[in-house]
């Protein structure tokens, strides 16, 4: 089917899977999902070892709101059960999502990922930024929960000391998995002769600097981001304030009961019978801090993809400064 | 209403009950009687005609029934209230107990319950459980059934003798309320008829008890507890029977036969009975009309009653024939009739005829002017005392009385410069007499004038805006103020400087809101069209400008209450602002100082504050100063209850919010429609001058993210037309001045111009002002201007350079006017541009940041707050105990200290903290947030 050629392994992770392998057949599937409305669909393939290899995917129908009864599971196994039928590799190894300007790290994210890799174990999510890629640099990368993350959500205990003790942070929820595409020879061979025969105008295409539309939406974005940040944090804040608060009064309440404890035990009256501190002083409900992870977490994708973006622009920008001389950008 | 013509619609109906069974009563035994009746009952769709008697005591026995069921529960407040209510069933029956004797069945229940009552009395451990508001309800209605039994006395002790027949009567009576209430009646008649046996009797005895009452009746008239005044009900009723019987004495001469009859022939009696009440009641209205006489003829025997008894109008007697009338009786006279007053019972009306007739006596005897006023200030004052509520409004009649006493009295006092009258003035040295001393009479005539500004001001207010009879009734106000007027002289003359502030104000009251048109055309240089016109006008005096002035400036000067003063100012201001002399009018207010202190006001006042600031953002806006004018009207416009400030309509609420009593309340402070400000001419010039000031004002920050709404209510507007699905031509005036703002969005001054200035908005809004075209012109000039800035701050960025005569040709300003603003605008640095001279262009800078440039500085802006948050966050977690709380407290002492060290010092350290604040405490970052401005200095020096 596809001659298999040996990806460089990427940094070591602690995960079954460590490199994944992507058949050049799966993307066309992708391309014809263009738009800004999310994609999803369902991935097939096999491991081989520590190598996860995607080889056939397909989407899940966009349903409209009128047939709310749309039976998806059913709809799957329908799908596996015909791809079975002409010998295609039917192992459900994950799942794709499009995405919008890199926008894809969500509570819906999470947990429909957390819900597949408890299923299957190596299953992955792959995102797809149909507009970068349109734009000429292909987007495509895998995410898998990161074995703290998958212990945190099993135990559904979002607090901010469940995440402090499993010490979760943006930056570790998600790990990437690298990449690697494999094309059958033919389309190599394609590829090349396409090559030979784009005129040279078509290959400048690299050198264009990209219109600051795009910058403009990931700064908006980023700006939304830091807003529901912010907020989030005034919560949490609140929060701890009322509970330090709460603490003080307790703490004083105590002090007080045995102030006068004692007195009375000096006075031989039987102590003050003890009461249930916890009823007396309830403490306030902790904000989830899973969304602010969540979103801490976006918030560096965006950094990363705008400083992607960005390095680029600078980079054609010097080089054009290079070419020019002085005599333009100075 | 008055108990009179209670009394005489009940005899009415008595009687055409009565005239309805005379036959049957006349032919028919007792027993026939039943049958009859119980045939109308079955049919059930007929009325079931009764005679009086026996209405009155199915209600009594109905009453009865309660109390005893009461009794047998020991509910005592029930029983208590139960007999009060029976006490007051038996004084209405009472014309009927005359002629059939007390009933058997009421004796006994008074018996029973006293006897009942001693017996829980005594009974000390009963007494004790019982509660509260039982045990009080006992010891009163033993108290009350004690007093009240002393009438029955001999009635209850026969009774006592003689139990057995009240007890088979009591099967009976068990019998009888069982079954229908037909069968009621047939009981009632064979008690009657059985205690007709004893009526004689007990007829001529109800004759001492009735005399010894009217004794205690006469007795009790100054106490005023609620037994005592039940009491005196009573005696004023029996007064009146025995007075009426005294009358029926010599015409029907019967009573006295009736009585003898009585006991032979009890059917011929009620009918015989009947026919005299019937005379006897036209009798009585014939007594009103000519009341002298028969009243004279009274006189000797009831004088003594005569002042207690409320019922002045049953004998409107004046003075006993050929008694000297001089001051001294009359007085007398005008006391005994003003005790009545307030009295219940007392006929209001009746009262006010009485003091006509007493004035008028008075008159013909010429007892002197003094007494004359002192009846006058009675006959106004009861006047306004005819309506018991507060809220009602006078009738149309009574308005017109009211309003012609206060002219007469108005003339004598302008005619006779000798009277005293003042409300310091005690009754016993009053002086009424003809004699060489002025004459000195209390009373207050401000307070009645007062008084009637404020009837005045009810009768508008209840009435409908809209009717011909608000017209009607809004003529009158030419009258009021003539009569205000005329106090005003009398009072400049005569008064203190208090009350002359006081008919001031009520003059200012009268003037403020009124537009003078005269002075208007005046000032505008156009005299009356004709000569004769022009006479008139200068004949009718000076302008309310002038009059206004010199009025406020009066108060001003001689004030000493606030509020005066504050209501004096207001309607200066309003005044000012209405004729659109908007300087004098904004000083004022500046200098009043109003805006501070108003909200501790009483809402009338408020009122007439919001009142005038709105009126004073209309001047501005007609001045064309549309910022004032917003500014002004901002307040009363972005609550949304503009009408509920102004006082004029109640807004729709539920009742949680406000219930009755508020509700009255508020609508007693509604301004009356006549002096209503149009609140859409409101809601217009308040948008419109939104729309002036907002649109620059967006096109001019349309990326800046901290930019601010300077009108709400204006941008809630916009949203609604954007919500439209479909957007057609403009109908209401809001959806003029929204599509006229959007016009103004793309500097298209003239479709702009035509949405706000059109036939449509024309007759809404712009014609209401008193010199729409000048008002028209100034709106024109303020759209081309304003779509000018508009359209250079939208499409600057479009043009490298842009020539000012196209501007001019664009917007039809010309040249200088179109520098200046652009100039403004270049100075403000509003617009990046500088003015190239020779060629008369606009040359642009682009400096303007671009949206990305823009998008990020946002960012940066949110990212620092974001790490602000965060450090707040970490301040907690480093801080012991809420250090987060103490900062402030602490902050002060550390400030102090950073103080004592040395800058250099104080830069380093705290450049070195940086955000790398891991180790140290809590309070190094608090100081870094507390010093941030004095860090910046310091660095930035060094």
């Amino acid at each position: 089917m596809a001659s298999r050629k040996e990806a460089p392994s990427g940094k070591s992770l602690d995960s079954p899977v460590r490199q994944i392998q992507i058949e050049g057949l799966v993307r066309p599937h992708h391309q014809a999902l263009q738009g800004s409305e999310v994609v999803q669909g369902v991935l097939l393939g096999l491991v081989v070892e520590d190598r996860l290899e995607i080889t056939n995917c397909f989407p899940f129908p966009q349903h409209t709101e009128d047939d709310a009864d749309f039976d998806e599971v059913q709809y799957q196994m329908e799908m596996m059960r015909s791809l079975r039928h002409v010998n295609i590799d039917h192992l459900h190894v994950g799942w794709y999502q499009s995405t919008f300007y890199g926008s894809f790290v969500s509570r819906a994210l999470l947990d429909s990922q957390f819900s597949y890799q408890h299923a299957i174990e190596e299953s992955v999510v792959l995102i797809y930024d149909p507009i970068k890629t349109a734009q000429g640099s292909l987007c495509l990368k895998a995410y898998r929960l990161t074995p703290k993350l998958m212990e945190i959500c099993r135990e559904k205990d979002f607090s901010a000391d469940g995440l402090k003790k499993a010490s979760v942070g943006y930056e570790n929820m998600f790990e990437e998995v690298p990449i690697v595409i494999k094309n059958s020879h033919l389309i190599n061979v394609l590829l090349w002769e396409l090559e030979d025969k784009s005129t040279a105008a078509d290959k400048h295409e690299l050198l264009n600097l990209s219109s600051s539309t795009h910058l403009e939406k990931s700064l908006q974005m980023l700006m939304d981001r830091v807003d529901e940040m912010s907020q989030d944090i005034v919560k949490y804040n609140n929060y701890c304030r009322s509970l330090s608060k709460q603490q003080q009064q307790k703490h004083q309440y105590i002090q007080r009961r045995q102030q006068e404890n004692a007195q009375r035990q000096s006075r031989g009256e039987p102590p003050l019978p003890e009461e249930d501190l916890s009823k007396m002083f309830k403490p306030p409900q902790p904000p989830p801090r899973m969304d602010t992870l969540l979103i801490a977490s976006q918030l560096s994708t965006y950094c990363q993809t705008i400083k992607e973006f960005t390095s680029q622009n600078l980079g054609k920008l010097f080089m054009a400064e290079a070419l020019q001389g002085t005599s333009s950008y100075s | 209403m008055s108990r009179f013509f209670a009394t005489g619609s009940d005899s009415e109906s008595e009687e055409s009950s009565s005239a309805d069974e005379i036959t049957p009563k006349a032919t028919g035994t007792t027993f026939n009687k039943q049958d009859l009746l119980l045939s109308d009952d079955e049919e059930d769709t007929k009325r079931v005609v009764r005679s009086a008697k026996d209405k009155r005591f199915e209600e009594l026995t109905n009453l009865i029934k309660t109390i005893r069921n009461a009794m047998k529960i020991r509910d005592m407040a029930k029983c208590l209230e139960e007999f009060e209510q029976l006490c007051r069933a038996f004084l209405k029956s009472k014309t009927i107990m005359d002629k059939e004797g007390v009933p058997q069945f009421y004796i006994r229940l008074l018996a029973d319950l006293e006897d009942y009552l001693n017996q829980l009395w005594e009974d000390k451990e009963g007494k004790k459980k019982m509660n509260k508001n039982n045990a009080k309800a006992l010891s009163t209605l033993r108290q009350k059934i004690r007093k009240y039994n002393k009438d029955f006395e001999t009635e209850i002790a026969s009774y006592k003798e003689n139990p057995e027949q009240s007890a088979e009567e009591e099967e009976k009576d068990d019998a009888g309320s069982a079954s229908s209430s037909g069968s009621d009646d047939d009981d009632d008649e064979g008690i009657t008829a059985k205690s007709l046996l004893k009526k004689k009797p007990q007829e001529e005895e109800k004759k001492a008890p009735e005399a010894s009452k009217f004794l205690k009746g006469a007795a009790d008239e100054e106490s005023e507890s609620e037994d005592d005044e039940e009491s005196e009900d009573w005696g004023s009723d029996s007064v009146d029977s025995g007075s009426e019987s005294e009358d029926n004495e010599g015409a029907a001469a019967s009573l006295a036969v009736v009585f003898l009859k009585k006991a032979q022939d009890s059917d011929k009696l009620t009918d015989d009975k009947k026919d005299s009440r019937r005379k006897k009641h036209k009798k009585k209205e014939r007594l009103e009309e000519e009341a002298d006489e028969e009243a004279e003829a009274e006189e000797g025997g009831w004088e003594k009653v005569k002042g207690g008894a409320p019922m002045v109008k049953e004998k409107p007697k004046m003075f006993a024939k050929g008694t000297e009338i001089n001051s001294a009786v009359v007085v007398k006279k005008l006391t005994e009739i003003l005790q009545a007053r307030g009295k219940k019972g007392t006929d209001r009306a009746a009262q006010i005829e009485l003091l006509h007739a007493l004035a008028g006596i008075s008159n013909e005897n010429n007892l002197g002017e003094g007494i004359l006023i002192k009846i006058k200030f009675n006959i106004i004052a009861s006047l306004y005392d005819y309506n018991p509520n507060l809220a009602a409004f006078m009738k149309p009649d009574m308005w017109k009385k009211c309003l012609e006493c206060i002219d007469e009295l108005m003339d004598i006092l302008f005619a006779n410069s000798n009277i005293f009258i003042g409300e310091n003035i005690a009754e016993d040295s009053e002086n009424l007499a003809i004699s060489d001393q002025p004459f000195r009479v209390r009373g207050c005539i401000l307070t009645l004038v007062e008084r009637m500004d404020e009837e005045f001001t009810k009768i508008m207010q209840n009435t409908d805006p809209h009717s011909q009879e608000y017209v009607d009734n809004l003529k009158d106000e030419g009258r009021v103020c003539g009569i205000i007027d005329r106090l005003l002289q009398y009072l400049e003359t005569k008064g203190s400087t208090e009350e002359v502030c006081r008919v001031y104000l009520r003059r200012i009251m009268h003037t403020y809101y009124k537009f003078d048109y005269k002075a208007h055309r005046r000032s505008l240089g156009l005299q009356g069209e004709t000569k004769s016109e022009q006479d008139q006008e200068e004949s009718e005096g000076e302008d309310s400008a002038v009059i206004m002035d010199r009025l406020c400036k009066f108060i001003y000067a001689k004030d000493r209450t606030d509020r005066i003063r504050t209501c004096a100012i207001l309607c200066h201001i309003y005044h000012h602002a209405l004729h659109s002399r908007w300087f004098q009018a904004r000083d004022l207010m500046l200098m009043s100082h109003l805006q501070d202190n108003i909200q501790h006001a009483d809402p009338p006042v408020q009122i007439l504050y919001n009142r005038t600031m709105v009126q004073l953002g209309i001047c501005a806006f007609r001045q064309g100063m549309i910022k004032d004018a917003h500014n002004a009207l901002l307040d009363i416009q972005s609550s949304g209850r503009a009408k509920e400030l102004l006082g004029q309509g109640l807004l729709m609420r539920n009742m949680q919010e406000r219930n009755a009593e508020q509700e009255k309340i508020e609508k007693r402070r509604q301004v009356p429609f006549h002096m209503h400000i149009n609140l859409e001419l409101l809601e217009c010039v308040y948008l419109v001058s939104a729309m002036l000031l907002e649109i620059p004002y967006m096109a001019a920050h349309e990326f800046d993210a901290r930019r601010r709404m300077i009108s709400k209510q204006f941008h809630h507007q916009l949203r609604v037309g954007e919500r439209q699905p479909l957007l057609g031509p403009p109908e209401s005036m809001r959806e003029h001045v929204v599509a006229a703002s959007k016009a103004m969005k793309m500097g298209d001054w003239r479709t702009c111009h035509s949405f706000i200035i059109n036939e449509k908005m024309n007759s809404k809004v712009w014609d209401l002002f008193p010199e729409t075209q000048c008002v028209r012109e100034m709106l024109v000039r303020k759209i081309q201007e304003e779509s000018l800035r508009t359209y250079l701050f939208t499409y600057s960025s479009v043009y490298d350079s842009i020539s000012m005569e196209t501007l001019s040709e664009m917007f039809e300003l010309d040249l200088p006017t179109v520098h200046s603003i652009i100039s403004k605008m270049i100075i403000n640095e509003e617009l990046m541009a500088s003015l190239d001279q020779p060629t008369q262009t606009v040359v642009m800078h682009r400096t303007e940041p671009t949206s990305l440039q823009n998008m990020a500085l946002q960012l940066a802006e949110k990212l620092g707050g974001l790490v602000e948050n965060n450090e707040r966050v970490f301040d907690l977690k480093q801080g012991v105990y809420g250090g987060y709380f103490n900062r402030d407290q602490k902050g002060g002492y550390q400030q102090k200290q950073s103080y004592q060290r040395a800058p250099d010092q104080r830069g380093g350290y705290q450049q070195k903290q940086g955000y790398h604040r891991d180790q140290k405490g809590g309070y190094q970052q608090k100081q870094n947030y507390q010093r941030g401005g004095y860090r910046n200095q310091n660095q930035s020096s060094y």
